[in-house]
């Protein structure tokens, strides 16, 4: 009776142990998944899931599932609802703050600082690049394609008005819009030199970004509180915007210069479409992004980049003038941010996402791939030294751009959709329309309100 | 001569009428015919009610988990939100304004639409068509016709000698006219309404007014108006509660003209902002409860005077 026991104790120890180990084997040999969405679509895609090719070749063990076509308000939903992503890629860096702060995103620095999976990202990124992937000391994302913003200027137009070459300068701004600025007989703007009206040209045109960039001034101090009130350089950016509406565009008289403005605005051709101001020589000198590059360079609507021999008009890019006393160090970059990627909170495989999000952000080819076919700029420096790129001549500012010390994204504080920004483009709103004339009140209201917001949002 | 199919009561018997069989159904079926019903109300509105009054108290960004403050987002609109103000200021002005002019132009409206002897239908389809165009395409389409440079309407308005037109959607003074403009165009639905009323009027009403030597306004003020104050009842209480839920029109326009200035940042508009640009789920709510007891306590101001003003043809007027 014992040996019988003994021996279906045997059986049944000996069965348990032999389904532990196939199970245990099983669980080895299949592959693991990371889900990546993304906002890409058609040919970029394609170009992004053939990267993704190719990691799984070297990778067999991870299983990469590529969904395009989804936007981060989707990812948002999603990661809220327990049904993420592992892997999600935004349209902008506005929210990286946000997505920090509140953990949509998680906190990649123990993963970067990894000695055995870390990564070493200042040799791998441009400083530029990399300050759109950071908040408050958190990096919780990694770039990939970049979006650069310069001034292109209509270089026929210029010419006639005496200029061979762009402005560096806001002073030499100044003065290049007073000689390109025309009026009809009416008194209306019919050629502006260059627009510094928030709301022109939108939702990718002039505004506080740009100009407190033009300036050098400092979003916030090194303690993290907003700077506007306490930069001098915002009312000098602020004040030389008026005094810009003005003399240019008012003969003196600021009510008249607003007014003229406000009716050219109004009127202005559709930024994407063949019209846009700038490509019907409404507008002389802009400053925008650049993909709009794309659709200069193709007079047949298609916004192709490469070669530009059919250019809409006879264009050129230069940086973002800045003020003269800073031209030694400030002229030549730009603002710049990166296309962001993070791994989402409730990750199923971080371990696994990370190889993958590594991966996307550093592979060379995927960089230079997509960037030849489209009209953004490559995010790593292997990347952007590669012979490999394919780009015309006139783009070549915005890859010295991204190679400049000083260009980048302000600092991004947990401020829900970019919130910071809108307060200081309303500011801006307000002090062109003439309804803020207390400058130093509403700059300091501003920073106010923007403290509020991180401290509402923030830890 | 076949069996009547009414039982019990005979044509022109004046005798009290019997009651009806009862049916006897049962419970459980009666339940599971409304049930399709029920779930619904549960799950999409007594659920998102009961977890946004929840939420009104929380802080909440959707990623995180709830964090209960107290009142502290209540707290915070009253005292800390300029916003708050702003679109409160908005929305009582477009409130203000806008109903009685509805009101009023519905009314002229479906007065003119009895007019006519001949044509009467294609009339009343032309007057209601613009009711039946998008809201997004309806709103989009008035900013490019009021556009200062460009829209037909500040270039009809120079022609006729106006020299400086107003801007429109791009001035804050002039914007919520725009949007008065395009709500007043919109009118078809509720000048419908506002026709049956009018139809509605007994014509010897009026014959025997004109008898007793009444003028044209003197049968309007003493018939015509008392007998649609339901009518007009009716479009007060839903234009209250569309004009604090006033959204789609505005947030187009402001979009399509960059509005800075706020003029057209409404009390929906703010709740929304609130949600999906801040991400502040938890003061959304609160913000949406607060709309909620507003405009429940203007339409119970309605209802509790509507005893002193709105005639029903067999209440007080009648007896």
């Amino acid at each position: 009776m014992l040996k019988k026991r003994m021996i279906a104790l045997f059986a049944v120890s000996a069965l348990i142990v032999s389904g532990q180990a196939a199970f245990m084997g099983a669980s080895h040999a299949a592959p693991r998944t990371v889900t990546v969405w993304s906002p890409f679509s058609g040919d970029g895609l394609a170009i992004w899931d053939a990267a993704i090719a190719r990691f799984e070749k070297t990778h067999p063990a991870i299983n990469v599932v590529s969904v395009g076509s989804v936007d981060m308000a989707k990812s948002l939903a999603a990661i809220n609802a327990g049904t993420g992503p592992d892997i999600s890629v935004a349209n902008g860096a506005g929210n990286v703050g946000w997505f920090c702060s509140t953990g949509a995103w998680q906190n990649l620095n123990k993963n970067i600082a990894s000695k055995t999976v870390g990564l070493d990202v200042k040799s791998i990124f441009p400083a530029s690049v990399l300050s759109s992937t950071i908040s408050v000391g958190n990096r919780c994302a990694l770039p990939f394609a970049a979006e650069v913003v310069g001034m292109y200027y209509n270089k026929d137009m210029l010419a006639k008005a005496g200029f061979t070459k762009p402005p560096t300068t806001v002073e030499e701004l100044t003065a290049y819009s007073k000689k390109l600025t025309t009026f009809d007989s009416a008194g209306n703007i019919k050629t502006a030199g260059f627009v510094p009206w928030v709301g022109y040209n939108n939702p990718y045109g002039f505004g506080a970004q740009d100009l407190g960039f033009m300036f050098g001034a400092h979003w916030y101090s090194p303690n993290g509180a907003p700077a506007f009130g306490t930069d001098p350089l915002w009312a000098k950016a602020f004040n030389w915007q008026k005094t810009f509406i003005t003399d240019v565009f008012g003969g003196g008289n600021f009510t008249l210069g607003k007014s003229r403005l406000l009716k050219f605005t109004a009127g202005a051709g559709d930024e994407w479409g063949g019209d846009s101001d700038f490509m019907t020589g409404k507008t002389a000198m802009w400053i925008v992004a650049q993909w709009m590059a794309g659709a200069y360079c193709d007079n047949t609507g298609n916004w192709v980049l490469n070669p530009c021999n059919h250019p809409y008009i006879n264009f050129g890019v230069a940086p973002t003038p800045v003020l003269a006393a800073m031209k030694s160090t400030n002229y030549g970059a730009g603002r710049f941010s990166a296309q962001p990627m993070g791994i989402s909170k409730g990750s199923k495989n971080p371990t696994d996402a990370w190889e993958v999000l590594k991966f996307l952000a550093t592979d060379t080819k995927l960089q230079i791939d997509y960037s030849n076919w489209g009209t953004s700029i490559p995010a790593t420096k292997a990347a952007l030294a590669s012979k490999d790129l394919v780009y015309p001549a006139v783009y070549k500012t915005f890859f010295d751009i991204v190679a400049h010390p000083r260009s980048g994204y302000h600092p991004l504080m947990p401020t829900g959709e970019h919130l910071d920004e809108v307060e200081l483009d309303d500011l801006m709103a307000g002090w062109q329309a003439g309804s803020v004339t207390n400058l130093s009140d509403a700059l300091t209201s501003a920073g106010a309100n923007v403290a509020k917001i991180i401290e509402r949002q923030g830890k | 001569m076949g069996k009547s199919l009414v039982p019990s009561r005979k044509r022109g018997t004046s005798g009290p009428m019997q009651p009806r069989k009862k049916l006897k159904v049962p419970w459980v079926f009666i339940l599971l015919c409304l049930s399709p019903w029920i779930l619904g109300f549960l799950l999409f509105t007594a659920y998102p009610m009961i977890a946004s009054f929840y939420q009104s108290f929380t802080k909440f960004n959707l990623i995180e988990s709830p964090k209960w403050i107290g009142l502290a987002n209540y707290k915070r609109m009253f005292s800390d939100d300029p916003d708050f103000w702003i679109a409160m200021r908005n929305t009582i002005w477009i409130s203000v304004i806008s109903i009685p002019l509805r009101i009023a132009f519905a009314t002229f409206a479906a007065w003119i639409l009895t007019k006519p002897k001949k044509g009467m239908k294609f009339y009343r389809t032309l007057f209601f068509l613009p009711a039946m165009v998008p809201t997004v395409a309806a709103s989009m389409s008035f900013t490019y016709i009021f556009n200062p440079s460009y829209g037909p309407i500040n270039n009809f308005l120079q022609h006729i000698g106006i020299k400086n037109p107003p801007f429109w959607f791009l001035d804050p003074v002039w914007s919520k006219w725009g949007l008065i403009l395009l709500g007043l165009w919109g009118i078809g639905d509720t000048m419908i309404i506002y026709l049956a009323g009018l139809l509605d009027v007994p014509r010897s009403l009026y014959e025997a007014a004109s008898l007793e030597g009444a003028n044209s306004w003197q049968s309007f003020r003493y018939i015509t108006l008392p007998l649609i104050t339901p009518v007009i009842f009716f479009s007060g209480v839903t234009g209250i509660i569309g004009s604090f839920q006033y959204f789609t029109q505005a947030y187009v326009a402001a979009g399509q003209v960059n509005d800075y200035s706020h003029s057209m940042y409404f009390y929906a508009t703010h709740v929304y902002f609130s949600a999906f640009r801040a991400y502040e789920m938890g003061y959304a709510s609160a913000l949406a409860w607060v709309l909620l007891v507003i405009t429940l306590l203007c339409t119970m101001v309605i209802l509790k005077t509507q005893k002193r003003w709105v005639h029903y043809p067999n209440g007080s007027l009648f007896k």
